[in-house]
């Protein structure tokens, strides 16, 4: 079941607000947070080994496909089937973690392979939203 | 210059989005209620699976090659449709959204600033894959109908790899001679049948045709499509948009239903679906064809339609779903298990010139309409609803494969190895 609120109105009408022409429309997290829209997915993050980057286990990530990975960028790939978020190192052609505790991982030509995106932002959800309660699991 | 760009087997490439475990694997995708396979994605073609076949008769087969099977996952379709549709939309200030995965472009004036249709086909290619992930195959030609060739070259036809360039003779023969005449835009099996029978094989002999010789044998129409496979502009670009003639919402039940209120629920709520689109093309109704039947594999096939006239061309919902009611009594039979159902607008007129009545009161409520369109537009399809469509959906779909919806759920957003 959706609920719309609908705000009551008496239609009595006092003085104006005197605030009422400095009225602009509110913040919105989507500005801030997603630049291109059509090439942007949200995922989460599973694991402890980007620590040192500040994604810790749960985060959602903000994953931009129009931008070109750099040297060092964060980014999302698809590892052998399935997403891993690393550290690029295009020089020596490695994937790596940040934290001590994780291997570099160097690609193979025997690997499946594929860039899928920049991570722009990442974002901690200090208190538990019901929303994403069921993929904390 | 027109464009068709499109997505290869949009369906089955979607799935592979964001699902990067099945990205070289074979992938095909169900119809609603899991009856057939309606995409076939590249690798799955090559292993010889047929498109359109029911499920349960190509089970085996799919078994035996390890093919990935999805039930048909709109949430997620229709996301990523509008992705893709956006990021094509950069390339051209002029575009149309023919289907869920096609749009055709048109390219007035810009002979001075693209130089290199080749080049720049490429480039709506790359971007596409880039920023959503999606196939796309690219057709250019001077016409509509060249564009759609030239397109089904770029994805069918060897040696093309995704984009086709239609602008002169020779680009054109070498594209024609390789197609068959039934692959033209416009033509339908029965009249590809009847080329055929006159030696006419291919695009390359149908673009040979004297087109007033072409006008007795078929049609208007038909003649237009020669002109248009020789490079004269036949369709405007208005006529490519033009708005559709029929609009039909069907679908078979996930389970069998039997009772009356069951029928009329379902039945409104395809009153719904294509009252909306009416309204969204501002087309009115004037006939509103209204079916269902028992399945045809029954012992005793059931099948019955009504066409009910109305008085007053309308896009109302409710006055389209009072024509439920109407004709529910003569459609509905005691016992039978129905097995499908749906309506169709079958003869449309356009809102804009409608010729209303001075006595008659203002039935369409324009203004009412507009509010559920708007209502269910910002916070998701069936929140306002007709009361008569009930919210228990036991006859919905049946989607046993269905993927996740990662773009619209937050529960089901792609999980990422840290």
């Amino acid at each position: 079941m959706k609920v719309i609120p609908i705000y009551a109105e008496a239609g009595i009408s006092g003085f104006e607000s005197p605030a009422a022409e400095y009225k602009e429309l509110g913040l919105s997290l989507d500005q801030l947070i997603i630049k291109h829209p059509n090439a942007t997915f949200i995922g989460q993050a599973s694991g402890h080994s980007m620590k040192g980057v500040g994604i810790f286990d749960g985060d959602i990530l903000i994953v931009d496909r129009s931008l070109t990975a750099k040297n060092g960028d964060v980014i999302v790939a698809n590892y052998n089937g399935s997403f891993v978020c690393k550290l690029l190192d295009k020089k020596q052609a490695r994937l790596l973690s940040a934290s001590a505790d994780f291997a570099p991982v160097t690609i193979s030509l025997e690997d499946e392979f594929s860039l899928e995106g920049v991570v722009t932002r990442s974002i901690r959800l200090h208190h538990q939203s019901p929303e994403l309660a069921a993929c904390m699991l | 210059m027109y464009a068709l760009v499109d997505a290869v087997s949009f369906y089955a490439s979607a799935e592979k989005v964001f699902d990067p475990s099945i990205r070289n694997k074979p992938v095909v995708v169900l119809t609603n209620n899991d009856g057939c396979i309606c995409a076939v994605c590249p690798i799955a073609r090559r292993l010889g699976i047929p498109k359109f076949k029911p499920y349960f008769q190509v089970k085996s087969l799919l078994d035996k090659h390890g093919v990935v099977v999805r039930s048909s996952n709109y949430e997620l379709y229709a996301d990523l449709s509008d992705r893709m549709m956006n990021v094509i939309s950069r390339f051209c200030d002029n575009q149309y959204i023919y289907s869920i995965d096609e749009s055709f472009l048109y390219f007035d004036n810009y002979h001075s600033t693209i130089k290199d249709w080749h080049e720049y086909a490429h480039k709506i290619r790359r971007a596409v894959w880039k920023e959503t992930k999606l196939p796309v195959g690219v057709g250019f030609g001077s016409t509509p109908t060249l564009s759609k060739a030239a397109n089904h070259a770029a994805k069918k036809l060897s040696g093309f790899n995704g984009v086709a360039v239609i602008e002169n003779n020779k680009s054109s023969n070498e594209v024609l001679t390789r197609m068959d005449v039934a692959e033209v835009w416009g033509i339908g099996s029965k009249i590809a049948k009847k080329l055929k029978f006159l030696g006419i094989n291919n695009a390359a002999q149908l673009s040979r045709q004297d087109p007033k010789q072409i006008r007795k044998q078929f049609s208007v129409v038909m003649e237009r499509t020669v002109n248009e496979l020789n490079g004269i502009s036949c369709l405007s670009w208005d006529e490519v948009k033009s708005p559709k003639k029929e609009i039909f919402s069907t679908r078979s039940f996930g389970q069998r239903i039997t009772s009356k209120d069951e029928l009329r629920a379902a039945l409104v709520s395809h009153v719904s679906i294509v009252s909306k689109k009416l309204r969204r093309q501002s087309s009115l109704v004037k006939k509103l064809m209204v079916f269902a039947s028992s399945s045809p594999h029954d012992e005793l096939y059931y099948k019955q339609t009504i066409v009910y006239p109305f008085i007053m061309a309308t896009d109302n919902s409710c006055e389209m779903a009072q024509a439920i009611n109407y004709t529910i009594d003569s459609i509905y039979h005691e016992g039978v298990r129905f097995y499908r159902c749906g309506v169709g607008a079958i003869e449309l007129v356009s809102k804009e010139f409608i010729q209303t009545d001075l006595f008659m009161p203002d039935h369409i409520n324009t203004n009412l309409m507009k509010c559920l369109d708007n209502i269910n537009h910002k916070y998701g399809d069936g929140t306002l609803k007709i009361a008569t469509e009930g919210r228990d959906n036991k006859w919905k779909m049946r989607r046993e494969f269905l993927s996740p919806q990662y773009t619209s759920q937050w529960r089901d957003i792609p999980k990422i190895q840290c």
